[in-house]
């Protein structure tokens, strides 16, 4: 009985019956775009790991005989165990250890040092890769964000669906309130009733959900695709293929089904509680407790504006997820864009423009001091190559006496305003940071040229300034003259050994600095940076050592305006030092590329969530205004009856849509405009460079989506009311 | 002087077998400040003539004019601005805004057309109608009886040509029947108000000046009780 009497309503039903059908198709197809998504970025977190660090689970570092790694093999959960032959040294021999089941790892890792005879010291465990299959230590400490927010992120995307899917069904089941009256009238019980309606959304959502689920996988490998090509030029980057597991579709099947059932259960468990005449007399009206006001609305669009209002204050309760999801989505959206663009007008400002003239390939050579370095003088014979410095950094210290110490600074405050972490009282002077450039002697005697001393190479020349800690412009810093420029000479010190230094002239002190890309006093604001040639730092390096690891190349090329040009030098660049060493090159165009492609890349990944919550918000919407036939006929029929016009009729519903479109945009200017001020303000931001920058169009494109879809929504919905028969309701007493 | 006349007036719902006939010429006069009952039984028109002469409806033949205005040529919109001027309608299920309070469910018909109201006449309207205590109430806040004379209130606002009262205590008590009665037949005497009243309870009908009996959409009887 209850089969037939539900197939009927669904034939006779098309358009509340496509509504739960569309809802549950969007919330499948979400629901496996994003579980799929989530694998993906999981999958992609998870070798990067092991790409980077290893694939291992657990450690063992120490004497480890063979007999012990026996021991560790046979262990009844291990299934391998390797020698790290990068990492083993003098102090022990590194051991990876890998489980069968990984969540045996931080039980059983002690348990073996225990049988080996190894001190738990000794033990070490890959808590990224393994916080990523969700085994925990309270040991670490460090915040593993990566799988919780996915797992998040499905928790709200599952709870916002429910939401939409609920209303859905809330609005067909409740148009239908009445009917179930009389079947609890005649003895119809709420379980049967209940089953009824749950046998019904089990078939009009079986299809939807299979589909939904397919298309969703679907959108996720174009989704992967189109990130690989967007960042296939990324140096460093990964690059994985979709990739997918069976169990993943199993899960997002079951995700799926089990929000369309709950969706479905909370309003038929409803339905199921009402007694026979509640049902029969249930007027299914707009209605409010108490009396509102819409006193703004009313103000602006007279009565039609105060009769829309209360409408929308009586549909409040099932508008809310429609309203939440489109503020919180323009919101969001408006915010991610503006951000995005401050970041990338910042960082073109800090670093692309602040750059741009002084580099245009740059080369790290790892691992290599720049005195085994030898091929200085050949990459400044390359074709197309303008100038090509060759540099290595290294850490020393200076005492600074405070007779040395120019009257500029004096006036700012001196060296007492500096911060403990980087400068130190010492025996009544200052002991500094003093970060050498060492530079390879050509481009140290060009510099010198440069800078208009005598082209020398016995001794350093000094960055003569102190950044003024009071001036909050970061970008651009006042300076002012660091020491009296009367030292023929300057110590330097060992950094670690202090007591340990090395005197060398001085050619000259200077605020001119070398065409580097470098940034002087950005953290340390009184380091007294120092730059040598590589004649002098060869002499000095046993007695002051703290070089880094790594020796840099800068290159400005000849023709420096295309990335052709500048491929073409990175190429000659690389292929000089393919031979013998290991490198990372980069050209200034191309990074610049690679920067906006990564920014522009996070803002589609953030703005494909956006118009995921914005579609579950216009879903809703939808939803409600196909529910709007029985619910608002009577209500229009009555303003009718009281002579009321078609026009002013159309009037409320334009007012409503005005009020759910236009109201996310009203919220959003001010919580977006706000904080830009204040963020351009604080970042010396140029207010003309980012209104020129700034979102402006995206920001209406979506603006105009939601004003479109909601004014869609609202015309369908009102088409269906004012075109049915209004007479019938005026005297139709089953309608109340 | 007539207020309201009625020629042929034919209404058809359906097409086919499944043609019904709701009224099959009928022809009406009605003098201002008359007292009219309508009666039938339950599917005989009464209820498509209120509508027809309420232009919520329009007739398939024949012509009606209300007060000098022939509203069986009237668009949409224009039925709907003579609805709200010219005509007062209740019906038994009150029909009131329930998102508005009492006060601006009366008020209506004059805010859609941007008026202020006379304060005396509502008053004395909301006075009469025992409502006075109840106009910043919500219509769900009242009882049966009272959102009756809500309705009734707020189809007098206007003072319009004719009131039309579709089975107004349908819904209601005996006690809360009379009560509305004695009101309509008192705003007629008072205001010389032209009502028609349909019902189909013949007690109630009696209460009239006059009294039309239909039957399968023709009026087989129109007794004056003068």
């Amino acid at each position: 009985m209850w089969k037939d009497y539900s197939s009927s309503y669904v034939k006779n039903n098309k358009a509340s019956s496509l509504s739960i059908i569309i809802a549950a198709f969007i919330s499948a197809l979400l629901l496996s775009l994003l579980c799929s998504l989530f694998y993906n970025l999981w999958f992609y977190e998870v070798q990067s790991l092991k790409v980077e660090e290893g694939d291992w689970q657990g450690r063992f570092v120490g004497e480890i005989s063979t007999d012990d790694l026996t021991l560790i093999e046979n262990y009844a959960s291990v299934e391998k165990v390797t020698v790290n032959e990068n990492l083993s040294d003098v102090q022990g021999i590194v051991v990876d250890v890998y489980f069968t089941n990984m969540g045996n790892v931080l039980t059983d890792m002690p348990q073996i040092a225990e049988l080996v005879g190894l001190p738990a010291e000794s033990v070490s465990y890959h808590y990224s890769l393994l916080s990523l299959y969700l085994i925990r230590s309270a040991d670490d400490s460090a915040l593993r964000w990566v799988f919780p927010f996915f797992l998040l992120i499905t928790i709200i995307a599952c709870f916002s669906l429910i939401l939409v899917i609920h209303n859905a069904f809330a609005v067909t089941m409740s148009a239908r309130i009445h009917q179930f009256g009389i079947f609890s009238s005649i003895g119809a019980t709420p379980g049967q009733i209940r089953a009824c309606l749950l046998q019904e959304a089990l078939r009009l959502c079986a299809l939807p959900i299979v589909v939904g689920n397919l298309l969703g996988i679907l959108i996720c490998v174009g989704v992967i695709e189109a990130i690989n090509f967007t960042l296939a030029d990324v140096a460093g980057r990964l690059v994985l293929p979709f990739s997918y597991h069976p169990l993943i579709l199993v899960l997002s099947l079951l995700v799926t089904v089990l929000t369309v059932w709950i969706s479905a259960w909370i309003p038929a468990r409803k339905m199921g509680k009402l007694t026979p005449m509640e049902a029969i007399r249930n007027t299914n009206e707009l209605q409010l407790k108490r009396r509102k006001k819409s006193r703004i609305l009313s103000f602006l669009f007279g009565v039609e504006g105060e009769l829309a209002g209360n409408a929308l204050k009586a549909q409040k309760k099932s508008m809310r997820t429609a309203a939440l999801s489109l503020v919180f989505s323009f919101l969001a959206f408006s915010l991610m864009m503006c951000f995005f663009t401050l970041m990338i007008v910042n960082q073109d400002m800090t670093y692309f423009e602040r750059y741009q003239d002084v580099w245009d390939v740059m080369a790290t050579v790892k691992s290599t001091d720049i005195d085994v370095f030898t091929e200085a003088d050949t990459l400044q014979e390359l074709y197309g190559v303008e100038s090509g410095v060759v540099y290595q950094k290294a850490v020393a210290k200076r005492m600074v006496t405070q007779d040395e110490i120019s009257e500029e600074l004096q006036a700012i405050g001196g060296l007492e305003n500096a911060s403990t972490q980087y400068v130190s009282a010492v025996d009544g002077a200052w002991l500094v940071n003093a970060p050498l450039v060492i530079m390879d002697d050509t481009s140290f005697l060009a510099y010198c040229e440069q800078i208009g001393t005598e082209p020398r190479l016995d001794g350093a020349v000094i960055l003569n300034q102190a950044c003024d800690a009071s001036d909050p412009n970061f970008h651009d810093r006042r300076s002012v003259s660091y020491l009296v420029e009367n030292g023929q000479t300057t110590i330097l010190r060992n950094a670690g050994q202090e007591d340990v230094s090395v005197e060398i002239p001085v050619l000259t002190y200077t605020r001119q600095v070398p065409v580097l890309r470098e940034e002087y006093g950005t953290l340390d604001y009184y380091e007294l940076v120092h730059f040598v040639p590589l004649s002098v730092w060869k002499e000095i390096k046993g007695q002051i050592g703290g070089a880094e690891a790594d020796t840099y190349i800068r290159i400005l090329a000849r023709n420096r305006v295309t990335l052709d040009e500048l491929n073409e030098i990175e190429d000659e660049v690389s292929g000089l030092l393919s031979q013998g060493y290991q490198t990372e090159i980069e050209n200034r165009i191309q990074a610049k590329l690679d920067n906006d492609r990564m920014f522009h890349g996070m803002m589609a990944v953030i703005g494909l969530f956006c118009v995921l919550l914005a579609v579950i918000g216009i879903g809703n919407i939808f939803t409600n205004t196909f529910g709007f036939v029985r619910q608002r006929k009577r209500e229009f029929a009555r303003y009718m009856s009281i002579g009321m016009t078609p026009d002013e009729l159309k009037k409320i519903f334009y007012v409503e849509a005005l009020v759910i479109a236009g109201r996310p945009v009203l919220i959003t200017i001010p919580l977006t405009v706000i904080p830009v001020i204040l963020f351009i303000n604080m970042a010396y931001i140029d207010p003309m460079v980012f209104l020129h920058e700034a979102p402006f169009i995206q920001i209406l494109l979506f603006i105009l989506a939601i004003f479109g879809f909601v004014a869609l929504a609202y015309y369908i919905g009102a088409k269906k009311v004012l075109g049915s028969s209004l007479i019938d309701s005026l005297r139709d007493d089953t309608t109340i | 002087m007539e207020i309201l006349k009625c020629e042929g007036i034919k209404k058809v719902y359906g097409s086919g077998a499944n043609q019904v006939k709701a009224l099959d010429g009928i022809d009406l006069v009605v003098d201002k400040g008359e007292f009219v009952a309508i009666i039938g039984a339950s599917g005989s028109g009464k209820s498509t003539l209120l509508h027809i002469l309420g232009s919520v409806d329009k007739p398939t033949e024949g012509k009606v004019v209300v007060g000098g205005t022939d509203i069986s040529a009237l668009d949409k919109t224009q039925a709907a601005i003579f609805r709200r001027r010219k005509v007062g309608l209740v019906y038994q299920f009150y029909n009131l805004i329930p998102t508005l309070t009492i006060r601006k469910n009366i008020l209506m018909p004059l805010l859609l057309d941007k008026k202020k109201p006379n304060q005396e006449f509502f008053d004395q309207i909301v006075k009469s109608l025992g409502i006075a205590g109840k106009l910043e109430s919500l219509p769900n806040q009242l009882s049966g009886g009272q959102q009756q004379r809500v309705a009734i209130a707020r189809s007098l606002i206007y003072r319009p040509a004719l009131l039309l009262a579709d089975e107004p205590t349908g819904n209601l008590d005996q006690k809360n029947s009379k009560e509305i009665i004695d009101m309509l037949k008192l705003f007629n005497r008072n205001f010389e108000q032209t009502i028609v009243l349909i019902t189909h309870d013949e007690k109630i009908a009696l209460e009239a000046d006059r009294i039309i009996t239909i039957e399968d959409g023709c009026i087989i009887s129109d007794e004056s009780r003068r």
